[in-house]
C-alpha cells in the first residue's frame, strides 16, 4: 500500500478523536491570525459594536501591535494555547476578558476618605480634575464602617472622619458625590464597605435616582414650585447644607452643582409620581459601580462584621435579587475581596484560592435561592492585592482562566458570566514605615504586575501609607506610577505583552493547580462555611502571616531599607510631618447635622424602621425596604433596628 | 487588708472601638498567657465602657488594647476617665497601635495616666518578650498598693450604670480565690438558683450560655444575673485564656454580671473556689447564677455539687452510641441540649441520646419529644431550638427550684428560609476542582491528537510533493 494512503488513514482515525469545537478552531487558526494582522480590529461589547486600531507607532516609527499571536506551527501547540491562553477576551479569557483596552479610559481607580462628606468630596473633584473618565473609590471611617453614627461619646468621636468619610445619612451621601453625575456612562464609584454595605448602598442609589430627579426639575422647569415647597417644610425644620469648614466660601473646582438641590428632600417628595419612577428606573439602570459588600472575607480576615453570619448573607442575596428585579446592570453587587486576606497575611495563593472559593460559595447561595446564573454572574467583581511575590505576576491570569472554566462547564454559564472582572491595590503590606522614599518603586513594581496583567480597574498605594494617611502630594505621585505606566511605558502598548513566555506559563499552571489543592482542602471542611466554622482560613493566614514576619526578622527575605541595605544611620522608621485627623469641627458639623437629619424625620422614622422589621420578620426583600429607609433614618438607627431581628456578630478565636 | 501572695496576673484584651485589627492583640495575649498571666480577651470592636466594664467584673490589674484606626487620645483618655469615675483608677492601662499613634500622642497619654503606650522603636529595643515582662511588673500588686487600697475608697453607689456594686463583688471573688477572709456581706445570703452549664470542648457552651443570658435579660426586665465561667490554667505556664467572653454578645448589661475564673492549681473543670464564687453572687441578690464549666471529658460530673439545675452541651459528633454510655452527665443532666444541630445526622444524634436517657433513668416508655433533650443552632440568630431551651430550663427552674421569673415571650425575627448552602450541595468545591482538572486533562489528550495530526500531515505533503533529483 501506498505510504500516504496509511498515513492518511492514521491521520482519518486521530481526526475522529479531535472533538468538532477542537477541530474548529483548528480551522479559525489562520483567519484569527489574519484578524489579528489588520490594521483595527471590530469586536462586540453587549451589542455595540466597537472598532479600535491594533497598532501604535513608536517614536522609533515601529508599528506596535496591540495583541501578538504565537507563531506556532505545530497543531497541538496552536490548540493547546487556544484553549489555555487565548487572545485577550476569548474564552478562557486568560490573556483578559476584553479583546481590547478601553481608549480614553486608564484603570486608574484612587480611593480617598477624610473628615466629613464635603472634605472628601473636595479630594474626589481633585484626582478626577481633567480626568477623562471619573472613578471615585470611597473609604469610610471606622464609624461607618461598623454601621454606627458619629457621637460626641469620647470613644466614638475620636474616630469621626478619621482615615475614611464620615457617612451617616442619605444627605451626606448626596454631598459626597455632588458635582459628579453619577448616571453618566463614564462616573464609576466604588464603596469600601462590608457590614453595613445594604444601608450605604441605598444611600448611594437614592443619591443617584434624586440626582436623575435634579435633572428632571431643571427640564421641566420645575424649580420655582419645588423651592416653595423646601421654603415651607425648612420653615419648620432645619435645612440642611453643603458646607466645608475648611474652605467655607467656594464648591471645589470642577462642582457642577448637581446633587445639592434636593438636600434634605427626596425626589419622591416633589416629582410626579410617574416622572419619580422614570427617574428612578433611569438611576438605577445606568448607574455604574461598585460595592465591596463581601462578607465572607471579612469573617476570614478583616473583622467588620456586624451582622450574624447566616443574616449578612441574607442581605446580600437580597441585594442580588433587586439588582435583577430592577435590571440594575452596571453595578457590582459585590467585590470579592482577596485584598484583606493578603493584607492580614496570607500569600498570593492562599489569597487567590479562599477568594475564588469565597466567590463559588456566593454563587452556590445566589442559586439556591432560584436566581439563573447568568442573571447574577455579571454582577459579581473580585479585588486582589499585587505584592511582590512571583505569583502576583498570574493572579489575574489564573482567577480568569479558573472562573472561566467552572462557569462553562459547571454551572453552564454564557460568555458574559465566564468573564471574570478584577481590581488591583498594590499591597499596603509590601510598603515600609523605614526608607519610605523607596516604597514607591516596589509599587511600581506591582502596578507594572497588574498591568501587564490587564486587570480591569488599578490602585496604586502612595509611599507614605506605612506611616500615615496620604497627603495630596503623595497620592498624585502614587497616581503618576500608573500613569507612567500606562502612557509612557511602550512595552505595556502591547497588551499581552507577557503571553508566551515560558516562565509565566508554568508559573499559570502550577497556581492553578495550587488553587484546585486548595479547593480539596476546604472541600475535605465541609466547604468555605464549614471551614470558616472551624477557624481554618484564619488560622492559615495566620501562619502564613507569621511565616513572612519571621523571613523578615531573619533577613532571609531581604528587604531593601528595612533588614538590608540600610543606610549610614540605620535606616530608622521615619515619623509623619503632616498628619491628617478628622478636626474637631468638622466633627461636630457631622454630629449636628446628624441631629438634624433625626429631627426633620422624627415623623417617619419609627414607622419606617417598623416597617423595616416587619420585611425582614416576613422574609422580604430587606433591600428592597431600605431603598425606602434610609431617606428617613440614619445609618445606626438602621443597624440598630436590623440587630433586633437579625442578630449580631458573635465573635470567635 | 494582707493579700496573699503569690498573685496570677489579670489582665483585659482587646483591639478598640470599630477596629478589626486583632492580629497584634493575638500575639500579646498569647505570649501574656505564657509569663503566667491570666487573660480575659475580649476581641476586636470594643467600646471603651465594654472593657472598663469587664476589667472591673473581673477585677483585673491591667487592661491591654491596640488601636489602629486612629482616635486613639481619646480613646485611651475614656477609659481612663471611666475607670477613675468608678473608683478603679488602679486598673493599669497598656496600649499600641504601631505607627498610627505618635510620640507626641503617646506623651500626652503617658501624662494623663495611661500606663505605658509601647511605640514600635521599644518593640525593637525591647523585644516582645521586653515588652510583656515590662507590662507585667507594672501590673503585679504591691501589698498595700493601689489595688488594694482600692477598695478602702468605695462609695456604695454602683459604677458604670450597673445594677449592683460590681466592684465590691468582683474584689470578694479575688479575695476568696486568694483563701483570704471573706469580706463582711452587705446583704443577707439569699438562695438564687444556680444553674449548672457543662459540656465538651468546642460544643459551643459560651454561645449558649450567652443566648441564654439573652433570653433572659429581654424577658425579665426587672431581673438580674451573674454568670461564673471557670477555664483551664496550662500546667506549664500557670497562665489562662479566659475566653468567654469573647462570645458573649448580651452580657455587657447593667443588670448582668460575669466573672472568669482558672482553674489555677486545680486539675478538673471547676475552680477550687467556685462555690465560694458562686455564694458571693447569691448574696449580691442575683436572681439567677449561672456557673459555667470548663470543656468536661466523659466522666466529669463535678458541676453537680455547686448546681441546683444542670444543662449539659454536646455536639452531634461523639462517634457511636456507645459512647454515650461512657458520659456521666447524661446520667444527671436535668437538660441536654445538642448544639450545632445543623451537622448531619442531628436527627440520629437526638434519637441515640434519647436513648440513653431513657436507659440511664429508666423511662422505657417515655417519647423522645417528652424528654429533655433539645437539639439547637446557637450560631443561628434567635434559634427555634434555643428558645425551646430556655422554655424547659424555666420550666425546671420552677419546678425543681421553686423560682418564678414571670412571664415573656420571644421577639420575632428575621427568617431565613433555608441553609446558606443546601447539604446536596456542599461538594461545590470539589466538583469545580474536578472541572478544571478535566478540562486540563482534556487540552492535554487532544493537543497530543492535534500534535500527531500535524506530523502526519507534514508527513503526507512529504510523500506527496514529487521527488526532485538532480
Amino acid at each position: 500500500m501506498d505510504i500516504s494512503l496509511i498515513l492518511q488513514k492514521h491521520y482519518n482515525q486521530l481526526r475522529q478523536q479531535l472533538s468538532p469545537q477542537n477541530a474548529a478552531l483548528l480551522q479559525q487558526w489562520e483567519t484569527l491570525k489574519e484578524q489579528y494582522s489588520g490594521a483595527d480590529l471590530a469586536y462586540t461589547v453587549r451589542n455595540k459594536t466597537i472598532s479600535q486600531p491594533l497598532t501604535t507607532t513608536s517614536l522609533s516609527g515601529t508599528k506596535i501591535p496591540k495583541v501578538v499571536l504565537p507563531q506556532y506551527a505545530d497543531w497541538g501547540d496552536v490548540l493547546r494555547w487556544q484553549l489555555q491562553e487565548n487572545v485577550p477576551g476569548e474564552f478562557p479569557y486568560t490573556a483578559g476578558v476584553f479583546p481590547l483596552k478601553r481608549d480614553g479610559e486608564d484603570p486608574t481607580r484612587m480611593f480617598a476618605g477624610e473628615g466629613g462628606p464635603e472634605r472628601t468630596n473636595r479630594r474626589f473633584h481633585y484626582v478626577s480634575h481633567g480626568q477623562p473618565a471619573i472613578r471615585l473609590s470611597t473609604a469610610f471611617d471606622s464609624v461607618t464602617l461598623y454601621g454606627e453614627d458619629p457621637a460626641l461619646r469620647p470613644d466614638i468621636f475620636g474616630k469621626v472622619g478619621n482615615s475614611g468619610v464620615s457617612i451617616a445619612t442619605i444627605d451626606d451621601a448626596k454631598k459626597l458625590y455632588s458635582g459628579f453625575d453619577l448616571c453618566a456612562p463614564n462616573t464609576s464609584v466604588s464603596m469600601t464597605i462590608n457590614g453595613p454595605a445594604p444601608m450605604l448602598l441605598a444611600f448611594f442609589m437614592n443619591a443617584a435616582i434624586d440626582q436623575e430627579c435634579e435633572k428632571w426639575i431643571s427640564q421641566h422647569e420645575q424649580w420655582p414650585r419645588v423651592e416653595e415647597y423646601a421654603q415651607a417644610k425648612f420653615e419648620r425644620l432645619p435645612k440642611p447644607a453643603y458646607h466645608n469648614p475648611l474652605v467655607p466660601e467656594t464648591l471645589p473646582p470642577g462642582h457642577s452643582g448637581l446633587g445639592l438641590r434636593l438636600l434634605g428632600l427626596s425626589g419622591a417628595e416633589v416629582l410626579p409620581p410617574e416622572a419619580y419612577a422614570k427617574c428612578r428606573q433611569t438611576a438605577l439602570q445606568q448607574v455604574r459601580g461598585t460595592v465591596q459588600a463581601d462578607i465572607l472575607k471579612e469573617d476570614q480576615a478583616q473583622n467588620t462584621c456586624i451582622f450574624s453570619t447566616e443574616f449578612a448573607l441574607k442581605l446580600m442575596g437580597d441585594v442580588q435579587e433587586f439588582f435583577i428585579a430592577e435590571k440594575v446592570q452596571n453595578f457590582y453587587s459585590v467585590s470579592i475581596s482577596g485584598y484583606h486576606i493578603a493584607e492580614a497575611g496570607a500569600n498570593p495563593i492562599t489569597q487567590l484560592a479562599f477568594t475564588l472559593a469565597n466567590g463559588f460559595t456566593f454563587v452556590e447561595y445566589y442559586l439556591s435561592r432560584g436566581m439563573h446564573i447568568d442573571d447574577f454572574a455579571p454582577n459579581l467583581s473580585f479585588f486582589f492585592s499585587n505584592g511582590m511575590d512571583p505569583e502576583y505576576s498570574v493572579i489575574g491570569r489564573v482567577a480568569r482562566r479558573i472562573w472561566a472554566k467552572a462557569m462553562k462547564y459547571k454551572y453552564n454559564a454564557n460568555e458574559r458570566s465566564q468573564k471574570l472582572k478584577y481590581h488591583i491595590q498594590t499591597s499596603g503590606r509590601s510598603l515600609h514605615a523605614q526608607e519610605i522614599d523607596f516604597n514607591d518603586i516596589r509599587t511600581t513594581l506591582q502596578a507594572l504586575y497588574a498591568i501587564y496583567d490587564n486587570c480591569n480597574s488599578l490602585h496604586t498605594n502612595a509611599y507614605d501609607e506605612a506611616i500615615t494617611t496620604p497627603t495630596e502630594e503623595s497620592v498624585r505621585r502614587a497616581m503618576a506610577i500608573q500613569l507612567i505606566i500606562n502612557r509612557e511605558l511602550g512595552s505595556a502598548k502591547t497588551e499581552n505583552f507577557m503571553q508566551g513566555s515560558f516562565a509565566l506559563e508554568q508559573m499559570t499552571e502550577l497556581v492553578e493547580e495550587a488553587v484546585m489543592i486548595e479547593f480539596d482542602r476546604l472541600n475535605e471542611r465541609g466547604g468555605v462555611l464549614g471551614a470558616m466554622e472551624r477557624m481554618y482560613q484564619r488560622n492559615k493566614i495566620q501562619e502564613e502571616s507569621m511565616h513572612y514576619e519571621t523571613q523578615k526578622h531573619t533577613g532571609e527575605l531581604p528587604l531593601i531599607g528595612v533588614n538590608t541595605f540600610l543606610s549610614k544611620s540605620g535606616s530608622p522608621t521615619i515619623l509623619p510631618g503632616e498628619v491628617i485627623r478628622s478636626n474637631t469641627e468638622e466633627k461636630a458639623q457631622q454630629i449636628a447635622n446628624l441631629e438634624a437629619f433625626w429631627e426633620r424625620n422624627a415623623l417617619q422614622s419609627q414607622e419606617s424602621l417598623d416597617r423595616l422589621r416587619q420585611v425582614a420578620i416576613a422574609n422580604g426583600n430587606i433591600f428592597a425596604e431600605l431603598m425606602h429607609t434610609v431617606q428617613h433614618c440614619s445609618l445606626g438607627q438602621i443597624t440598630t433596628a436590623l440587630y433586633e431581628v437579625g442578630g449580631q456578630y458573635r465573635r470567635n478565636m | 487588708m494582707k493579700p496573699n501572695a503569690p498573685h496570677n496576673i489579670r489582665l483585659v484584651t482587646a483591639a478598640s472601638l470599630f477596629d478589626g485589627h486583632d492580629a497584634a492583640i493575638n500575639i500579646m495575649r498569647r505570649i501574656l498567657q505564657s509569663h503566667g498571666a491570666e487573660i480575659i480577651h475580649l476581641g476586636h470592636n470594643r467600646s471603651a465602657k465594654d472593657i472598663v466594664e469587664t476589667a472591673i467584673e473581673e477585677d483585673a490589674h491591667g487592661i491591654a488594647i491596640t488601636s489602629y484606626q486612629g482616635g486613639h487620645v481619646e480613646f485611651f483618655k475614656y477609659i481612663k476617665d471611666l475607670l477613675d469615675e468608678s473608683g478603679c483608677g488602679h486598673i493599669k492601662i497598656f496600649g499600641g497601635g504601631g505607627g498610627t499613634i505618635l510620640p507626641e500622642e503617646a506623651a500626652e497619654l503617658h501624662q494623663y495616666g495611661i500606663c505605658r503606650i509601647y511605640s514600635p522603636d521599644d518593640g525593637r529595643t525591647m523585644g516582645l518578650e521586653g515588652m510583656i515582662t515590662h507590662l507585667l511588673q507594672q501590673c503585679r500588686p504591691e501589698p498595700d498598693g493601689p489595688f488594694w487600697k482600692a477598695e478602702a475608697s468605695w462609695d456604695n453607689l454602683a459604677p458604670l450604670g450597673e445594677h449592683k456594686d460590681i466592684r465590691r463583688i468582683a474584689r470578694a471573688i479575688t479575695h476568696a480565690e486568694l483563701g483570704n477572709p471573706s469580706m463582711p456581706q452587705s446583704l443577707p445570703a439569699r438562695t438564687a438558683p444556680v444553674l449548672g452549664i457543662t459540656g465538651t470542648g468546642g460544643a459551643g457552651k459560651s454561645s449558649v450560655t450567652d443566648e441564654i443570658v439573652r433570653r433572659f435579660l429581654n424577658s425579665f426586665l426587672d431581673k438580674t444575673v451573674a454568670v461564673v465561667s471557670v477555664d483551664p490554667s496550662k500546667k506549664k505556664t500557670g497562665g489562662a485564656l479566659l475566653g468567654d467572653r469573647i462570645r458573649m454578645n448580651s452580657i455587657s448589661h447593667p443588670r448582668a454580671y460575669m466573672r472568669s475564673l482558672a482553674t489555677r492549681l486545680d486539675n478538673t473543670a471547676l475552680s477550687g473556689h467556685v462555690q465560694e464564687a458562686l455564694d458571693i453572687c447569691k448574696a449580691a441578690g442575683f436572681d439567677l447564677v449561672i456557673l459555667e464549666s470548663a470543656g468536661v471529658g466523659q466522666s466529669d460530673a463535678s458541676i453537680l455539687d455547686h448546681c441546683d439545675l444542670s444543662l449539659y452541651i454536646m455536639t452531634p459528633e461523639f462517634g457511636a452510641a456507645s459512647q454515650l454510655e461512657k458520659i456521666n452527665m447524661l446520667d444527671y443532666a436535668d437538660v441536654v441540649a445538642i448544639n450545632k444541630y445543623d451537622k448531619a445526622g442531628s436527627a440520629d444524634a437526638v434519637a441515640d441520646v434519647c436513648k440513653q436517657y431513657k436507659r440511664s433513668r429508666n423511662l422505657w416508655t417515655a417519647a423522645n419529644h417528652e424528654l429533655p433533650v433539645v437539639g439547637t443552632m446557637a450560631s443561628k440568630f434567635n434559634d427555634e431550638g434555643i428558645n425551646h431551651l430556655f422554655d424547659l430550663l424555666l420550666e425546671k427552674l420552677a419546678s425543681k427550684c421553686q423560682a418564678h421569673f414571670g412571664r415573656y415571650a420571644f421577639g420575632s425575627t428575621a427568617k431565613v428560609s433555608q441553609a446558606i448552602i443546601p447539604p446536596k450541595r456542599t461538594r461545590y468545591l470539589s466538583e469545580i476542582a474536578d472541572t478544571v482538572r478535566q478540562y486540563n486533562s482534556m487540552v492535554t489528550q487532544q493537543a497530543e491528537v492535534a500534535s500527531k495530526m500535524y506530523q502526519l500531515d507534514g508527513a503526507i505533503k512529504i510523500c506527496q510533493t514529487p521527488q526532485q533529483h538532480d
